[in-house]
């Protein structure tokens, strides 16, 4: 789904990251962990088209026409109602299905509301929402729940993870959270400024109510191992 | 309700500047009041007042025209903000109403020049506040339009123009007093009808009442401007008044 192979990436004079190289699988939910200022935001715009690469190569089955990023901050636009903010740039017919996405957020009573008039979780679904509108094959997510309270963050992860799982979805998210990685990857990997420098398979990736398994514990001490090494 | 607590305090103090001073020079607000009623209904007012109206509207209509696409080129494109910026800046500051007998000149003694005179007036200010309203937009914005591939004629529906209009309407707040200042001096010159002739003429005939009619005309004018531009606003900005919006306003 998507390869990228040795890439490096400059934001302005300096340099974000470089020799990145990473594959993966369609149906693939990768995680990307790594300190502050290792470049997981730069590298996440690089694969949507919004940064140039400076050297190396991106490939995405279907070009970044099949990619949708969802921002660290929700970036709903004020003077657009929550349906509007939805289908932006999309052609008229598209309301029903927002209208469905929002139905399956429990947000159908927002869709005339603006955005000013919703809570953080409630703005960061309808995000999700215009993200997911596209119908992405590959849906790259910048923490996007980084601002939101414990219990609804929680809550975001399941109706995200359930959607990409159900509709086959492969799935790149870039987080600071250990839990979070682990909880919404498949595979988890561990980013410096100068490449991947540790993965692992979560194999309880499917398994339900995994946040309270003894494996998901022991994963997430080996993770915080490998970050401590960085 | 608040616009009446206010003409009630300025008629107050009208009033007792009135009665300390005693002079016709100061005539009471009554006597003001009974004339602007008076020559209403004889309808020897009428014209003055469309004729001014008709010169600041298009005088602004023609300004904004030039001042939006100014704006939002220079706020977006840096090349051409690095060329248009000085220039903007360099006659900016100039006395525009001091080029009415050039205009006079170029576009005759009618109502052209003192359009042209109002337009230019507004012109700078407005296209500068546009400017600065689109440059203002957050980068974020702009990259969002990029992931949701927007084409360059949505950015602009979608984003710049949204974006800039609370700042055009600010402007438009901003230079509605001026150019009402300058309709004013403009109508001093080859006209015959106006406000600003209607006030001179009442001047220039020791007609101190009549004077203050044209001045609360003029007055009544810009407070009506001022409620249609709020009342547009407030319908081309709908998210503004959200209750969430209100509710935090002091």
């Amino acid at each position: 789904m998507l390869n990228i192979r040795n890439v490096r990436i400059n934001y302005g004079e300096k340099t974000a990251c470089s020799n990145i190289s990473l594959d993966v699988k369609t149906g693939e939910s990768v995680s990307i962990i790594g300190k502050s200022g290792c470049g997981k935001t730069s590298l996440l715009y690089a694969i949507a088209g919004l940064l140039p690469v400076a050297e190396g190569s991106i490939s995405i089955d279907g070009g970044t026409e099949s990619c949708s990023i969802m921002f660290q901050q929700d970036r709903l636009l004020p003077w657009k109602k929550v349906i509007d903010n939805i289908v932006l740039g999309l052609e008229k017919k598209m309301r029903s299905e927002a209208q469905a996405l929002l139905d399956r957020m429990g947000l159908s009573t927002y869709r005339d509301n603006y955005p000013d008039q919703l809570s953080g979780g409630e703005r960061q679904r309808v995000a999700l929402a215009r993200s997911l509108i596209r119908a992405p094959k590959l849906l790259l997510l910048d923490e996007p729940l980084a601002s939101l309270d414990e219990q609804t963050r929680e809550l975001l992860q399941d109706d995200i993870k359930d959607y990409i799982v159900s509709k086959g979805i492969t799935l790149l998210l870039v987080t600071h959270s250990i839990q979070e990685a682990l909880y919404m990857g498949s595979k988890i990997v561990v980013m410096t400024n100068n490449g991947f420098v540790h993965a692992i398979e979560n194999p309880i990736f499917h398994e339900v109510l995994m946040r309270g398994r003894s494996e998901f514990f022991s994963l997430e001490k080996s993770l915080r191992k490998a970050l401590k090494g960085v | 309700m608040n616009y009446i607590k206010g003409a009630f305090a300025v008629l107050l103090f009208w009033y007792l500047t009135a009665w300390m001073i005693a002079s016709p020079i100061i005539p009471f607000p009554h006597l003001v009041i009974k004339y602007l009623i008076d020559n209403f209904l004889t309808g020897s007012l009428h014209l003055h007042v469309l004729f001014s109206l008709y010169r600041i509207v298009t005088g602004i209509a023609i300004a904004l025209l030039l001042a939006i696409p100014t704006g939002m080129f220079t706020g977006r494109i840096r090349a051409l903000d690095q060329v248009i910026s000085p220039v903007l800046y360099l006659l900016y500051p100039l006395p525009k109403i001091a080029f009415l007998p050039v205009f006079m000149v170029l576009f005759g003694i009618g109502d052209i020049s003192k359009i042209i005179l109002i337009a230019l007036i507004i012109y700078f200010p407005a296209a500068v506040h546009i400017r600065d309203g689109v440059k203002s937009i957050p980068l974020q914005y702009f990259e969002l339009g990029l992931a949701c591939r927007l084409s360059p004629k949505n950015i602009v529906k979608d984003i710049m123009w949204p974006a800039m209009l609370p700042q055009l309407f600010s402007s438009l707040r901003i230079t509605l007093g001026i150019s009402l200042s300058v309709l004013f001096v403009s109508e001093n010159y080859a006209a015959t009808y106006g406000m600003g002739y209607h006030i001179m003429n009442n001047w220039v005939m020791a007609n101190y009442i009549g004077m203050y009619g044209g001045i609360v005309l003029l007055s009544c004018t810009g407070l009506g401007l001022y409620i249609l531009i709020d009342t547009i606003e407030h319908v081309a900005i709908p998210y503004k008044n959200t209750a969430r919006r209100k509710t935090l306003s002091i």
